[in-house]
């Protein structure tokens, strides 16, 4: 797909700018992601598609692309139509596909993943009813541990 | 009315919210418990467990055999999954290599030796219906599903009694029966005041496993693999979600060992894993309740 070099480019860099404004108006995650991004050509675009292309001049045509980064929710995808008439831009478009927690906490299931890094919130101030946690220990164990930091120091 | 019961007990804290909890009510369940810890606790002299692995006489060659309680069927059956599942390293013959690094009933907390791993599944000890038969002292650990069995049974009391709604807390692993879903909040194995998600619970439970807080000194801690009976160091908190809290507590500890999208093939369950540089895998319904 030799159109999809030059407007790679273009799109990569549109999905990398809206990465960081997401990932601003999202509260400041603790990891930003590398925004990566893939295009395909849709509609128009394809049709030329042997045409070599120039520094700075792309064919004319309807380019689509996924920019992917990493939100304070995990991973996030926003998708960007761009329409190119007579070497310049026409049109945008950006499709968002938002993954918000409070959204999602209460429906069904989605294909698994990986977040980069967690990121914690003091249980003090979330409104919830218990806490999941690893074994909470009482009295004993507790003793026992601080008794054996006091022999260590 | 909904009643709040607050104890400690098998080691650790319980809160049990119900409404129509009656007074005789909580005291059947604190009887239940008091009663399945006086068979399974290797942390009490007089339990079951722990007085069959003492009274072991080596002058007398061959077999020997446990009689366990009813509730010990559904508990083999899980474990032999399980072992199966983490090619030997979850075992219920666990309790002399955890005894070996500390973590005994005094709470000693200081290692005698080298780790030494469990006994092999089969050959020196098998679990078959609620019998255990061995050839050499074992003490049973049923530190990977037991606390689960124990919430379920709790809440099949709770079931029986007719009670509409109810939640069972018992040290971080939880059981809910009701219409109304539940948020509960997902403790970061990196500081236990914070939560790295909140997640709902509805009819259904969630069981966490986690290395951080029974943790003693230079990396030691509870979740041993039984293939070498040393500590596991990739994964440090581990959560399933599922219909009864003794899978879920089981496959949470199965975690630690196996790929969750292995557990969710094979049992449809939900679960998310922490690991040590703090990374998370899961399924997108733990994923999607992480901040």
């Amino acid at each position: 797909m030799t159109t999809s070099t030059p407007s790679l480019k273009v799109l990569a860099g549109t999905a990398a700018g809206l990465a960081v404004l997401a990932g601003a108006t999202a509260c400041a995650p603790a990891k930003q992601g590398s925004p990566t991004a893939e295009v395909s050509p849709t509609g128009g675009g394809s049709s030329a598609a042997a045409a070599p292309a120039t520094p700075g001049h792309y064919k004319d045509g309807t380019y689509s692309a996924d920019g992917h980064y990493t939100s304070p929710n995990g991973e996030e995808t926003v998708g960007v139509t761009l329409t190119l008439a007579s070497g310049k831009v026409s049109d945008v478009q950006i499709t968002t596909h938002p993954t918000s927690a409070n959204t999602q906490l209460f429906q069904g299931r989605f294909a698994g993943g990986i977040k980069d890094l967690v990121v914690g919130k003091s249980v003090d101030e979330l409104d919830v009813t218990r806490v999941a946690g690893s074994s909470l220990t009482s009295g004993g164990f507790k003793d026992a541990v601080e008794a054996i930091k006091k022999q260590a120091s | 009315m909904t009643g709040t019961l607050e104890f400690d007990a098998i080691g650790t804290r319980w809160w049990i919210r119900a409404g129509g909890l009656s007074e005789e009510l909580a005291a059947r369940v604190r009887e239940r418990i008091e009663e399945f810890d006086g068979a399974w606790s290797r942390f009490r002299a007089d339990s079951l467990v722990s007085r069959w692995a003492a009274d072991w006489d080596d002058r007398v060659p061959g077999e020997r055999t446990l009689a366990l309680p009813a509730e010990a069927a559904p508990l083999g059956r899980l474990y032999r999954e399980l072992h199966e599942l983490t090619e030997g390293s979850v075992t219920p013959f666990l309790g002399d290599s955890l005894v070996r690094l500390g973590y005994d009933a005094s709470y000693s907390l200081v290692p005698h030796g080298p780790a030494i791993p469990a006994p092999a599944w089969g050959t020196e000890a098998r679990w078959e219906g609620s019998t255990i038969t061995a050839s050499a002292p074992v003490l049973l650990d049923i530190g990977a599903a037991g606390k689960g069995l124990l919430v379920d049974l709790v809440c099949g009391i709770l079931s029986e009694a007719g009670l509409p709604e109810f939640l069972v807390d018992a040290g971080g692993d939880l059981r809910h029966h009701g219409p109304g879903a539940e948020r509960i909040a997902l403790e970061s194995p990196f500081d236990s005041s914070r939560a790295i998600g909140v997640v709902a619970l509805r009819s259904s439970a969630l069981a966490a496993s986690g290395t951080s807080r029974r943790a003693w000194g230079d990396g030691l801690h509870h979740v041993l693999d039984g293939l070498t009976g040393e500590p596991v160091r990739r994964v440090v908190a581990s959560w399933v979600l599922a219909p009864e809290a003794m899978l879920a507590d089981g496959l949470a500890t199965a975690l630690f060992f196996v790929p969750g999208a292995e557990l969710e093939t094979r049992y449809g369950v939900e679960w998310l894993s922490v690991h040590s540089d703090g990374h998370a895998e899961g399924s997108a319904y733990f994923l999607e309740g992480l901040f």
